[in-house]
């Protein structure tokens, strides 16, 4: 009798366990299950949202547009489409990482709900965010998705002979003191360091004075009153690589935990390599506006125009004062691809205490199109 | 015989080589084989000392690889546990059960699902090299609380040591499912022969706890002085096996469908079995505990238990432990089966038992490791020309290839596969796993390779080798260029130029030499003796009384009681 | 044993010795070592070639368990073989003065470095204008000197010689920053195609292809850029039409002109 009794209680607790284990699950559970909690009836706006974006997290595209008010406006591929993008691009890589949802207005049979979307990609994370409008249809609710349509870009043909630069460098058999192809001349033409409350910040800008085009890089170290190095840094992404003649890039490097007050003197290491390149792609950065409100931010339109998709674009922003001295430098990865001759939005972000001293501002866009690297 | 029959022709195979984990074993030992006594090990996050991790089962597949090459030598390391674990599971079942019923046991331990998923999906060679030897030395202990027997003192502190030098989590969590139930068994079987006082007993309990933790610190001390100076501190790493079930179905298959198989049907008859017999409690209640912290975050119970423990845990060795807790009841109940049924119980349960084994053996096949298999013999030739081991690289998209690249190329890389033996600020700080891996493991996973990237002059990091376009617009936007390609352009090697050269880092977390030395020494002579020591006969032989050693029927509730004597 | 006291490298020489009885002369030096059997009373012959690295060098002759031994120095070859020329940068912007570099290292037919002082001539040839030649005397082995770069775009010669010796580099003497950069604008559709005018240093010579002209289009606040290669010696792009806008260019840190698009220039 007391080992049915024992049988019971274990077969009563490992149901019980497995309940709350499943009804209340623990994070890592969570994580693994796809979203902050477990899809469950659509009873409110809030869960038809939040339902949404765990079939999103998850990818299973096909549910999260089977949940959707408005399927019948679009097909299931736009739907993915406008959420992973149509050709590849940073939303191709994208893994939805989080997601939040704030009530915006809510009446008995629709509401208006924010769903912010926070993307983890291989360059760094970034956010989107979503107006939804959810609407009652008898005891659940469902969301009407405000596709954003892909642009179409007509059948033509577009010549492109832009240059192309290749380099034969010497051999390894050549003798010492044999002629090389150079170096390209590069000069930093600005540069200034600020104290933030994350550390130091060297900014600056870097100039190609050379016929060639240049792989750039710029690593600064920060030296003591007495010296010795303190910290060393790259520039990384918060720098164009690939200079063409001419070009200026601005950079940025990051010294977190480090006190201005500590560094007595800076020395910068750019360095150029002679590399083959191509003048194609060009990118128009269009009606740039600066704006102060909601957020500081610079917004545009990037126009490719080029031929050939550019997967993903980074704008990299050199933001001056009114006496034309170097404020700010600032980057946005671009989510969506960029087709020919079609202008698509960007914006990058201005720290606030920083966004009054602005004056003007200067752009440029790093590009990677997918099989070009070599 | 049916372990040769059945895991022979697999390991012949080199079937394990798909697996998780296989070649981070092998990687380890061919390190041992180069240099024995000294385990600071330069090929991974920029050097790191193997003393984080015990070293047994390499160290004999280093040993044996002298013969039969590294691939060969793993799997004959392999091959041993599985009939190690044959010959374990029977005396440790014989604790509790018929020696019919514990052959029944020793069968399905050939045949469990868990131990095939372990051996072929995820290559845990220490986890199914240690279990044997625990299992082995339970006996003993058996032995030394009942009757105090001087010998199995020795044999089962032995043992214990040589379960710790094979791994630690093991000897850690392992022990605590596998020996209190016998020390419930040993009080219970005190208690109806009245043969030693309650002191003595407690005296016993405590003499071997106290001996085999000395000897399990001794023998390890190299791997305990690194915890003590360098403890686990950094950001936990996802992991499946912590995953629900049954929220995530697909996890549920990996981690519970296949490595149980058809023993899932016999749970409730093994709870139920437990739960009646009076002296089969104790095991049972091992068993279920071990079986629900197995099930991950199906429950919350691992995390109530385990605490901060839970997220550097895996748990499909939990599954494992409490398969093998389970088969000296299972192994009962078949027997009941069989003597009632005979043919129509034996037939079905031996298909059951052979299509466990058989999912879970090829479950590599339909869930691989990796995706693809490829060859990483280009990438060594190409690093190992030219001067390029000069500097570090990473690989990106490599799996668990990354430990193959590592044996047999000269050049030293930021990353690894040893989670636990990571020092490197970039790789421990954000929660991702081997970089390679980065995009498996989310916003952490990536952050940590940015880091790494960030700085890679700091480490000499000149090379990324790429096999996963997925990783290109970061190396793109970064500042590396792509330089050359391999293996028909399906791997692609990517510079950063302006990066020194590789110089020797992490010294101070080298092991002084005379560390080397122990763990060069002891824990493969902790197997050596215990060899040794396993060949001394017992004084006094355990039989069978003729009334028990009839198989009980199942329906029959008498409790199974004094099954030893001596 | 007599040892000479200094041999050119390369040369042939004979080591008398005394005494009677088998020997082995052993002579080591920078790089090199050479073992003989000799028999003492006989000179030992060193054949042409076989002693050709410059330094001091020990001689040794061990016959039996005595030895004796003395120091030889071996000078490079008076009469230069080879010339090591460093001429930098390969590329340089006309009319830059002092912009090119050129060093001589001056070797004997064993690779070593000829330390006498000895004239090296410099001379700069253009595919335009007055050649450049000057004479500096090597000094410890090298010549050093700098010349101006041309004004007009093109590939230079730059030769060195010595003792009959030549070696000769290109130099791409290159345009410099471009000059008067200025741009103008006409409707093209809905668009205003702006262009600059032949873009030149300010020696005249075109700016290669390729180079980026910055196009900027401020209007009512908003602003559009553009990095635009020139092609053909121009560089061209099309903006958007508003009426009144600014639209000013640049290249590199060179500013050119700037236009009020609206209805007028």
């Amino acid at each position: 009798m007391k080992g049915i009794l024992l049988a019971v209680v274990l077969f009563i607790a490992t149901i019980g366990l497995l309940v709350i284990g499943t009804l209340s699950p623990i994070p890592t559970a969570v994580y693994y299950a796809g979203g902050k909690s477990l899809t469950r009836a659509s009873s409110t706006p809030q869960d038809a949202v939040e339902n949404l974006a765990v079939q999103i997290r998850q990818r299973s595209f096909g549910d999260a547009y089977g949940s959707l008010a408005n399927r019948a406006e679009f097909t299931e591929p736009e739907f993915v489409q406008d959420l992973t993008g149509n050709t590849l691009s940073l939303r191709t890589f994208a893994t939805l990482e989080d997601f939040e949802t704030q009530p915006l207005h809510e009446s008995a049979d629709d509401a208006e709900m924010l769903l912010k979307l926070h993307w983890s990609t291989v360059v760094g994370p970034y956010e989107t965010t979503r107006d939804l409008h959810v609407v009652r249809n008898g005891d659940r609710w469902a969301v009407d998705w405000p596709l954003v349509k892909a642009p179409h870009v007509p059948p033509q043909v577009i010549p492109v002979n832009y240059l192309r630069w290749d380099v034969i460098y010497s051999g390894a058999g050549d003798d010492w003191g044999a002629q090389d192809v150079q170096a390209p001349r590069i000069r930093i033409v600005d540069m200034r360091p600020v104290n933030r409350a994350e550390g130091v910040v060297v900014m600056g800008e870097l100039l190609n004075e050379d016929i060639v085009p240049a792989f750039v890089g710029v690593r600064a170290t920060l030296l003591s009153k007495s010296g010795s190095p303190i910290a060393s840094e790259g520039a990384f992404d918060m720098i164009s690589h690939t200079l063409l003649p001419k070009q200026v890039t601005p950079f940025l490097i990051r010294f977190p935990n480090v006190d201005l007050s500590q560094v007595g003197s800076i020395r910068m290491g750019p360095i150029s390599v002679l590399v083959s390149a191509s003048a194609d792609p060009v990118v128009e950065i269009e009606n740039q506006k600066y704006n102060l409100d909601p957020e500081a931010s610079l917004t545009g339109q990037l126009s490719n125009q080029s031929g050939q998709t550019v997967n993903i674009a980074h704008v990299l922003s050199t933001f001056y004062d009114k006496n034309g001295q170097l404020v700010w430098v600032a980057g946005q990865y671009v989510d969506r691809a960029l087709p020919p001759q079609t202008p698509v939005d960007f914006s990058v972000q201005v720290p606030e205490d920083l966004a009054k001293q602005i004056s003007s501002e200067r752009t440029i866009v790093a590009t990677y199109s997918s099989g070009n690297s070599l | 015989m049916v372990a040769v029959a059945i895991h022979l022709p697999l390991l012949l195979m080199q079937l394990p080589l798909k697996s998780y984990d296989t070649n981070f074993h092998i990687f380890f030992a061919s390190h041992y084989v180069h240099h024995w006594f000294n385990p600071w090990n330069v090929k991974w996050f920029a050097g790191f000392s193997q003393t984080t991790y015990p070293p047994l089962a390499q160290q004999w597949v280093a040993v044996v690889s002298r013969v039969l090459g590294l691939n060969m030598a793993y799997m004959a390391v392999q091959f041993a546990a599985i009939l190690l674990l044959a010959v374990g599971v029977y005396r440790f079942a014989l604790l509790w059960v018929s020696p019919r019923a514990a052959s029944i046991a020793a069968l399905a331990a050939v045949l469990a699902g868990s131990e095939s998923f372990l051996v072929y999906s995820a290559g845990q060679l220490a986890t199914t090299c240690s279990a044997p030897i625990l299992l082995n030395a339970l006996p003993y202990l058996y032995d030394w609380l009942r009757y105090g027997k001087g010998r199995s003192l020795l044999k089962a502190t032995v043992l214990f040591a040589a379960t710790a030098a094979v791994h630690h989590a093991t000897i850690i969590f392992a022990s605590m499912f596998f020996a209190l139930p016998v020390l419930a068994l040993a009080w219970i079987d005190r208690e109806e022969s009245d043969e030693t006082s309650g002191s003595g007993f407690a005296a016993r309990t405590v003499a071997i706890v106290i001996l085999t933790a000395a000897a399990i610190a001794v023998v390890l001390l190299p791997f305990w002085i690194g915890l003590f100076r360098y403890p686990i501190t950094q950001t936990p790493i996802p992991h499946p096996s912590r995953a629900n079930y049954i929220l995530s179905p697909q996890w549920g298959i990996n981690y519970f469908l296949v490595p149980y198989g058809a023993l899932i049907l016999a749970l409730p008859f093994i709870i139920v079995r437990g739960s009646r017999v009076a002296r089969l409690r104790p095991l049972m209640l091992g068993f279920w505990l071990c079986f629900m912290i197995g099930l991950g975050g199906t429950t919350p119970i691992g995390l109530w238990l385990l605490r901060r423990a839970f997220d550097v845990l895996t748990f499909e060795r939990f599954s494992y432990w409490a398969t093998l807790l389970a088969l000296p009841i299972l192994g009962a109940l078949v027997a009941g089966l069989v003597a009632r049924f005979r043919l129509k119980a034996a037939v079905p349960v031996a298909v059951l038992a052979a299509f466990t084994c058989a999912m879970a053996a090829s479950w590599s096949h339909y869930k691989p490791a990796d995706a693809e298999d490829f060859n990483v013999a280009p990438v060594a030739q190409w690093l190992n020309r030219d001067g390029h081991d000069n500097y570090r690289y990473v690989t990106l998209g490599f799996g668990n290839k990354l430990s193959r690249l590592a044996v047999l190329t000269d050049a030293t890389s930021v990353d690894g596969e040893s989670n636990s033996s990571r020092m490197l600020p970039e790789l421990t700080k954000y929660g991702g796993g081997a970089l390679t891996d980065a995009k498996y493991f989310g916003t952490g996973g990536l952050e940590s390779l940015r880091a790494m990237l960030r700085h890679a002059d700091r480490y000499g990091l000149k090379w990324a080798i790429v096999r996963d376009p997925y990783y290109e617009p970061l190396l793109v936007f970064a500042g590396w260029r792509h330089v050359d390609n391999l293996d028909d352009n399906t791997i692609t090697i990517w510079a950063k130029d302006g990066v020194p050269p590789a110089t020797p880092m992490n010294t101070s977390q080298m092991p002084p030499p005379w560390e080397g030395y122990l763990w060069g020494t002891l824990p493969f002579g902790s197997s050596i003796l215990a060899i040794l020591v396993v060949l001394i006969p017992d004084k006094r032989r355990r039989a069978w009384r003729e009334d028990e050693a009839t198989v009980t029927p199942i329906t029959q509730e008498t409790p199974l009681s004094g099954r030893l004597v001596s | 044993m007599t040892l000479p006291q200094t041999v050119t490298a390369g040369s042939a020489f004979s080591v008398p010795t005394s005494g009677s009885g088998p020997a082995v002369l052993y002579i080591v030096g920078p790089d090199q070592a050479l073992r003989r059997d000799v028999q003492l009373g006989n000179p030992v012959s060193i054949a042409a070639g076989d002693l050709y690295n410059a330094g001091e060098y020990l001689a040794i002759i061990v016959a039996g368990s005595s030895s004796s031994s003395g120091e030889l120095e071996v000078t490079p070859a008076p009469h230069p073989d080879t010339l090591s020329f460093l001429a930098t940068p390969s590329r340089v912007p006309v009319g830059l003065h002092n912009g090119i570099n050129g060093a001589v290292y001056v070797f004997d037919a064993y690779h070593n470095l000829i330390v006498t002082p000895m004239p090296v001539s410099f001379e700069l040839s253009g595919s335009s204008g007055p050649s450049q030649a000057r004479t500096i005397t090597t000094s410890h082995g090298v010549a050093w000197t700098e010349i101006d770069s041309a004004s007009k775009q093109g590939s230079a010669k730059f030769i060195a010689q010595a003792g009959g010796i030549a070696t000769t580099r290109v130099i791409d003497e290159v345009p410099g920053d471009p000059c008067g950069l200025t741009i103008s604008a006409q409707p093209d559709g809905a668009k205003l195609r702006v262009q600059t005018a032949l873009v030149r240093d300010c020696s005249g010579n075109p700016i290669p292809d390729g180079t980026i002209v910055t196009f900027t289009e401020n209007y009512n606040g908003a602003q559009t850029t553009a990095d635009v290669p020139i092609k053909k010696d121009i560089a061209q792009i099309d903006m958007p039409a508003y009426s009144g806008a600014t639209i000013s260019v640049a290249s590199g840190v060179v500013a050119g002109n700037e236009i009020r698009w609206g209805g007028g220039r």
